[in-house]
């Protein structure tokens, strides 16, 4: 049985540039359901396809996230191989790209929910995984002014720091809304919460970081 | 709409999820507000800071690593669930061991697929790994005359040292011993060297290296370095390394992996063992690496790695 309401969720999303996609033509559906139903028998390789239509989009998602190539590489792992351990478990009643990126998500959660957890033990200091972070991303064009990228570089520090302070569904859901341009419903859905639980995240988002960086606005 | 439900949906206003209704009575209440409209600006000026934050796109290099990386995991997962179901099968025979003075220090369990290995032993000594019979010491049996057909686990023991092996061969049996006994290391350097699965090839080097200096068990790791088909098979054995006496054999072993090695990862801890041994016949090949290798971090690694040798 195929859910509508997911996949209305998801085919509003793709609208929008920079959205999650799914797998969206009839004919990617029909082989992606080959696959999947291989890959719950047990078929390696069929896996590994699915894991190749989908990590692309799960790594820039993952990596927005954490904003760390090695913190990504981990995500990426801990989430394909829950999505491993649970595919037996898809009964192909919600779209497959809903319920991996649902899964996505939680592995997110959980890593903001611990990072935070351990920020606020420590005290705040330099960002270590600044150093590793251009090893692991596409090579931009160089800055031709230091003073603008030494500014530029305070500013993102002091935006990643107030980030960081929002509670985990906050981030989420401001991460999703913001920097990718994923509509609330649609976040409500891969987040397993309501639109409304989605607004007020976005509402506390905001209001947090307006506070945090307020002397930059 | 007063001031406080215009702040409440500002953001919903300003992130284009306001309701039309809403919408309408929230530009009425702009047009009116002054401080509403300063608000409103004050959080479109925090859009455009937040527009600062990079949008960081995957590198080629860093879906590359992600992907091996998980290749290992599910393989890592394939061979522990073989392990799980095998435990469950063989807990009666394990649960034997406990009265055994002889701790273990390895387990190979071996199935019924066909792979070749050719041991020699005395059949009388294969016993069944389902009875407390199964339990059988190396020196009970011929393990040259001995075919192997597949192991699902090796794994270290925790007592004294000695080593413990559940086999199957014509059929499921355990074998405990030494490390110690050459047939037993030969085993591991046999499923090091040769073996299909890699963590079993991973739990056996993980054995071997406490006696990485032994001349049959060296060529068997730097074997692995060069020619492992897995990355986290040759970064095993680069870790074991860092245990061996510093000889030019080794040397030329890692040099060799320098050459061809094509997963970055491993190429880093090949040149963090280099710099370890601070060996200035490998300074060439540092300084090649430092000029053309592929990745911005390792070229990084062989400079700081030429800095340390130079004793800047």
């Amino acid at each position: 049985m195929k859910d509508e309401t997911s996949d209305s969720v998801m085919d509003g999303c793709l609208t929008l540039e920079g959205n999650i996609p799914a797998q969206g033509s009839p004919l990617a559906r029909e082989n992606e359901g080959v696959l999947i139903r291989r890959a719950q028998a047990g078929d390696r390789a069929a896996f590994d396809a699915l894991v190749r239509l989908y990590d692309q989009h799960v790594l820039r998602l993952v990596l927005k996230v954490v904003q760390s190539p090695e913190e990504a590489r981990d995500l990426y792992q801990e989430a394909f191989l829950k999505i491993y351990r649970s595919l037996a478990r898809f009964r192909f009643e919600a779209r497959f790209s809903t319920w991996l990126y649902r899964v996505v998500m939680n592995v997110c959660f959980d890593h903001l929910r611990k990072q935070k957890t351990r920020d606020e033990a420590q005290a705040p200091g330099a960002n270590e995984n600044e150093a590793n972070f251009f090893n692991g991303v596409a090579d931009g064009q160089p800055s031709r002014d230091p003073e603008r990228a030494l500014r530029s570089g305070e500013i993102r520090r002091r935006i990643e720091r107030a980030l960081t302070r929002l509670g985990p569904r906050e981030r989420m859901v401001f991460e999703l809304r913001h920097f990718q341009g994923l509509k609330l419903r649609a976040i409500g859905e891969l987040c397993g919460t309501s639109e409304e639980t989605a607004k007020n995240s976005l509402f506390r988002a905001t209001q947090k970081l307006r506070l945090e960086l307020s002397d930059l606005v | 709409m007063n001031c406080s439900e215009f702040d409440e949906n500002l953001a919903l206003y300003l992130h284009d999820e306001l309701p039309a209704e809403q919408r309408q009575d929230f530009e009425t209440h702009l047009a009116a507000c002054a401080q509403c409209s300063d608000r409103l600006e004050e959080t479109r000026r925090l859009h455009r800071v937040l527009g600062e934050r990079p949008a960081p796109e995957p590198s080629p290099e860093l879906l590359v690593q992600c992907r091996e990386a998980l290749e290992e995991a599910l393989d890592r997962e394939l061979s522990g669930v073989g392990w799980k179901t095998l435990l469950n099968h063989w807990s009666s025979a394990l649960g034997a061991l406990s009265p055994f003075p002889v701790a273990a220090a390895l387990t190979l369990v071996m199935f019924g697929f066909s792979l070749g290995w050719t041991l020699r032993t005395r059949p009388a000594g294969i016993r069944p790994a389902t009875s407390e019979e199964s339990l059988v010491s190396p020196g009970d049996i011929d393990l040259n005359n001995f075919r192997i057909n597949n192991i699902s686990e090796v794994a270290s023991g925790h007592k004294n040292g000695d080593v413990r092996i559940t086999v199957n061969a014509e059929r499921e049996m355990i074998l405990e011993g030494s490390l110690d006994d050459s047939r037993i290391r030969q085993v591991l350097i046999d499923a090091v060297t040769g073996y299909d699965n890699p963590g079993i090839r991973r739990d056996s080097m993980e054995v071997l290296r406490r006696h990485a200096n032994n001349p049959n068990v060296r060529p068997a790791l730097l074997y692995a370095i060069q020619n492992d088909a897995n990355p986290g098979v040759r970064l095993d054995a680069l870790e074991a390394v860092q245990g061996m006496e510093w000889n030019p054999e080794v040397r030329q072993a890692l040099l060799n992996s320098l050459d061809h090695e094509k997963n970055q990862g491993v190429r880093v801890a090949a040149i963090d063992v280099l710099t370890d041994h601070a060996d200035q016949a490998t300074l060439p090949a540092l300084e090649r690496l430092a000029a053309n290798d592929s990745n911005r971090y390792v070229r990084m690694k062989a400079v700081s790695a030429i800095r340390k040798l130079q004793g800047e």
